[in-house]
């Protein structure tokens, strides 16, 4: 049944593809900042994960606990005022850590999920697009990667590349693509039959004006809400992987090496690190995951009358 | 040999206390995939978001999709509570199993032990680690042994039926070769019975050791030293020479006797031959296996590899006994102390060999102090974090005592050491940024982070108990001073570490090692010094250090033999790698020092030259010469006759279980 010109796409549509200064309060992201406003969780989340990038930003630029390596007392000392998680091993304060840790884990998130967005947007935009050979040789190789479980592959690929922040951005991002690949394509196929693609074609645009000037911006709403995705599980993968011994280098403070150093420290007993890293963890996951679900509610067409 | 730098001894809290924290931490690892799954649901329902906008969409697709979505944010907001019912579910599960203990077999004599690092192969000739040599010494004999019980440790025959007589000139050696001693059974002899050794096995066998195809890491302990020897080599390695051809100093003028002709005084070559290179290995094995050989050990030891598939790589290696092993008895001397420590119940009686022998590889510190403390490893060496609840003033806990669990102290004649590779542009050519690199480091506040405080620094590279250590001395670039390091980098015409490159330090990836080289890196870091870590397996970290790779690296020596030459000879250029010179240092002073101290007997005229050596070393600084561990290790009460011995592995033989007194103490465990 070709009767998939819904009503209520079409606005969209025309309005992103020609857009037009008087009506762009009218656009899809406005609708959506507009409805995003209008929810708490997601503007608590939102600046939660402000927080976090003004943190990471001040750590990374040294305003904010410059000498993370340094020792600043005994090793395994007790929560205090001045060290609110205690100090490590090394006697490095473990609040310093996190707060770095954070700088390694968001900057893991933007660039591997970075990587995954150009490499899916790009795969999913000339398999849809082309289709043909193009699209049979790039659905090959979707599911070729898609059919090694990631928790194997990414390890693995790092195992390869060696252990370093640089490997793990490449090994996240080449493997995590997949799904927005997958999706940009059905997308691309949907949108390259519609009427407003073929009047372009009508009036001359060549293929790329077709892709990047046309259907691009009228699909962009899934590359915004898999980055997000992409986001989360990156850095997860992150902390994994260091944990396991094959993430960043160790000179790097992480998340997962200080689970590491804490499965040690489990039977002395000492929790700073466990305590510190779980919940600088906790609260960007849960944000991020917040966040994401009211971007994609408020991005959703069908649940404009919300 | 070289073992694992990191040095794990210490140790904590009650068991119980210890198991929910394992717990908890369980509970973590589990509360990672489920938010992983949770991910996963994500991203089926965008997937499923845009299947759904290619039909028209009607009022109640659009109301159960609010609904789906008010749905979801709850399995989202809760996946943290779910993750942790569910795992506090199938904690309680293994919990309550591990509470109801299975009854435990009281017939069972099989012996587990422990091993750091994993295996890398089974061919004697590259048994040149410590975890390697650990499991051939059971499976292959040599000609000599050390004495299980004596210290100073003192040699004795194996395969030989007597100690050797050596001519006065010290060239020449007659072994006595041990009549009826046979090889496994296996497939590789013509019936599948193992054949009678005899004297021209030995002498195949270190033909093979010398075969330079064969690249073994082991060849130093005869090179040049063996009359002929050399010459058969260089002729082999021109392609004009033939395996078969003789050599004049090893002859077997029948079949039990074998003449050893030396070029020189050797006076380690009665130690050499008790290490693992030397062991004898038969011929028709090799032949048959070709490459796979490592993977089929056939020997003459009192355990035997049964079969290829009993060795599941980076998991455990199963031996079983050799049921034609000729019987041996237990010694009847020690060293003061055995006896109160009941190691001589069984003096005199023949051996009861365990049926079964177990090497677990567990690289990680906890996995295997929790294994130790449910009875499945019969001795583990207390690791760092567990060391203040299971020692206290050099005493075990009285909860341990309780469970019948005992403490065992040796004294490790070994150095751990920090080695530079001297080949490297920067590091090789400048003495003064090593010095810096030595000076900057802090071993005696390492020493109490990473060893309880269970290491003495080394001021050299002889270990306490050898010819040549001197307790009064002390390395004028060996002790930690940040501010005299300082300068020293900036005589080497780096001040403040401006101008050098990145380095990097090879170490090996479990946490233990991690946190011992990150205490490293600080140190260096505070004089600007900017280094990164790699760490690798067990296998891969040696690679890279054979091939001349890395670039500073940790790593310890234990003593081959109870000779200060064991440790001197890491420095000599002709043992560079694949030989045990890792650092790749050459000196012809050095050398020449090294050459003229292997022609001097036991004595105080050498015990000066290897003082000299030693001062020769500190001045260059190839290494920075980290500590001496103490070990501390714990051992069940059904483990009997079990007392570690630095020089040889081989011990299992008279080691055993007492099965009864495992079943009864076990599940109180």
């Amino acid at each position: 049944m070709e009767t998939h010109a819904q009503p209520n796409a079409q606005p969209n549509s025309s309005e992103l593809s020609a857009p037009q200064s008087t009506n762009r309060r009218n656009s899809l992201w406005w609708d959506a900042y507009r409805r995003l406003k209008r929810d708490k969780v997601a503007v608590i989340s939102f600046w939660i994960i402000v927080a976090y990038v003004i943190m990471a930003i001040l750590a990374k630029t040294g305003l904010l606990f410059p000498d993370v390596n340094a020792s600043v007392g005994d090793q395994y000392m007790p929560f205090s005022l001045e060290h609110p998680f205690g100090t490590d091993i090394q006697g490095r304060d473990i609040l310093a850590r996190a707060v770095h840790g954070s700088a390694t884990a968001l900057s893991v998130g933007f660039i591997a999920s970075g990587i995954a967005l150009i490499i899916g947007i790009a795969l999913g935009a000339l398999a849809g697009y082309y289709g043909g050979k193009i699209d049979a040789l790039i659905v090959w190789l979707y599911t070729t990667v898609d059919s090694i479980p990631y928790i194997l592959l990414i390890p693995s690929l790092t195992f390869v590349l060696g252990r370093g922040l640089v490997n793990v951005y490449i090994a996240v991002g080449v493997t995590s693509w997949v799904t927005l690949c997958r999706l940009v394509r059905g997308e691309f196929m949907k949108h390259k039959s519609r009427d407003y693609v073929l009047a372009a074609e009508a009036l001359g645009a060549s293929h790329a004006r077709k892709i990047f000037r046309h259907i691009l911006p009228n699909v962009a709403h899934i590359g915004f809400v898999q980055f997000g995705l992409g986001f989360v599980s990156a850095i997860k993968f992150e902390v994994i992987l260091s944990y396991l011994g094959v993430g960043v280098d160790p000179t790097t403070p992480s998340w997962g090496i200080m689970l590491d150093d804490a499965k040690l420290e489990l039977s002395r007993p000492f929790w700073g690190n466990l305590l510190a890293a779980t919940l600088f963890m906790f609260f960007l996951v849960l944000a991020f995951n917040l966040f994401n679900d009211a971007l994609r509610e408020s991005l959703d067409p069908k649940l404009k009358n919300k | 040999m070289l073992g694992c730098a990191p040095a794990s001894t210490v140790n904590m809290v009650k068991a119980s206390n210890h198991m929910k924290l394992q717990m908890l931490f369980d509970l973590f690892v589990m509360l990672y995939l489920l938010a992983l799954m949770g991910d996963r649901f994500d991203n089926y329902r965008a997937d499923h978001y845009t299947t759904k906008s290619l039909k028209p969409a009607s009022v109640t697709v659009k109301g159960m999709r609010m609904m789906c979505s008010k749905v979801h944010r709850f399995f989202q907001l809760t996946t943290f509570i779910k993750g942790l019912a569910l795992c506090v579910a199938v904690s309680l599960v293994t919990f309550g199993l591990t509470g109801c203990t299975k009854k435990v077999d009281d017939t069972d004599t099989t012996i587990n032990i422990p091993l750091r690092a994993n295996v890398k192969g089974l061919d004697p000739i590259n048994a040149n680690d410590l975890y390697s040599s650990m499991v051939i010494q059971n499976i292959y004999e040599g000609l000599l042994d050390y004495h299980y019980l004596k210290r100073p440790y003192e040699l004795k025959p194996l395969l030989a039926e007597e100690m050797p007589t050596v001519s006065p000139d010290g060239l020449t050696y007659t072994f006595k070769i041990r009549k009826g001693v046979r090889f496994h059974d296996n497939p590789a002899f013509p019936d599948g019975k193992g054949r009678e050794i005899t004297a021209e096995d030995f002498i195949y066998s270190w033909k093979r050791l010398a075969d330079p195809r064969n690249a073994s890491e082991g060849y130093w302990i005869f090179e040049d030293k063996i009359k002929g020897l050399t010459e058969w080599v260089n002729a082999i390695k021109n392609k004009t020479g033939d395996f078969d051809a003789p050599i004049e100093g090893l002859q077997a003028p029948d079949k039990h006797t074998l003449v050893i002709k030396l070029t020189q005084p050797y006076y380690q070559l009665q130690y050499v031959l008790a290490m693992p290179f030397a062991v004898v290995v038969p011929k028709e094995a090799v032949e048959k296996y070709g490459a796979e050989f490592l993977n089929n050990p056939v020997g003459t030891g009192p355990f035997m590899l049964e079969k290829p598939s009993d060795w599941i790589r980076n998991s455990k290696i199963t031996l079983k006994r050799n049921p034609n092993w000729r019987g041996e008895t237990y010694p009847t001397e020690g060293e003061p102390g055995d006896k109160e420590a009941g190691l001589l119940e069984d003096a005199g009686k023949p051996l009861q060999i365990a049926d079964q022998l177990v090497f677990i590889e567990l690289t990680e510190d906890q996995p295997r102090w929790q294994n130790f403390m449910k009875g499945n490893l019969e001795w583990v060496e207390i690791p760092n974090d567990n060391f203040d609840s299971a020692v206290k003033n050099d005493k075990i806990v009285p909860e341990l005592a309780a469970k019948g669990i005992k403490l065992q102290i040796s004294s490790a004649i070994e150095v751990v050491y920090t080695a530079f590779n001297m080949n490297d542009p920067i590091l090789g050519k400048n003495k003064d940024l090593r010095r810096a690199f030595a000076l900057a480091s802090n071993i005696p506040v390492r020493i109490q982070r990473f060893y309880n405080g269970r290491a003495l620094q080394a001021q050299g590279p002889i270990p306490p108990g050898l010819d040549g250590y001197d307790p009064d001395f002390k390395n004028p670039w060996g002790q930690f001073d940040r501010e005299k390091a300082k300068e020293y980098l900036a005589k080497a015409g780096f001040p403040e570490g401006k101008g050098l490159p990145e380095f990097t330090y090879e170490t090996l990836a479990d946490s233990k090692s991690r946190q011992i080289t990150e205490f490293e890196v600080q140190n260096w870091a505070a004089m600007g010094i900017k280094m990164k870590i790699s760490t690798n397996t067990w296998p891969q970290f040696q690679e890279k250090i054979k091939n001349g790779q890395a670039q500073i690296f940790g790593l310890a020596w234990g003593a081959d033999y109870p000779d200060a030459q064991n440790f001197l000879q890491l420095f000599y250029s002709k043992n560079v790698s694949p030989g045990p010179n890792d650092s790749g240092y050459k000196n012809p002073e050095y050398d020449k020092l090294y050459e003229a101290s292997l022609k001097l007997p036991p004595g105080k005229e050498r015990t000066e030259l290897y003082k000299k050596m030693r001062d020769i070393l500190i001045e260059d600084m190839p290494w920075i010469f980290g500590l001496h561990r103490l070990n501390y290790r714990l051992t069940h009460g059904w483990l009997r006759n079990f007392k570690y011995n630095e020089m040889t592995y081989g011990i299992y033989k008279y080691v055993r279980v007492d099965p009864k007194k495992r079943a009864e103490l076990k599940p109180k465990l």
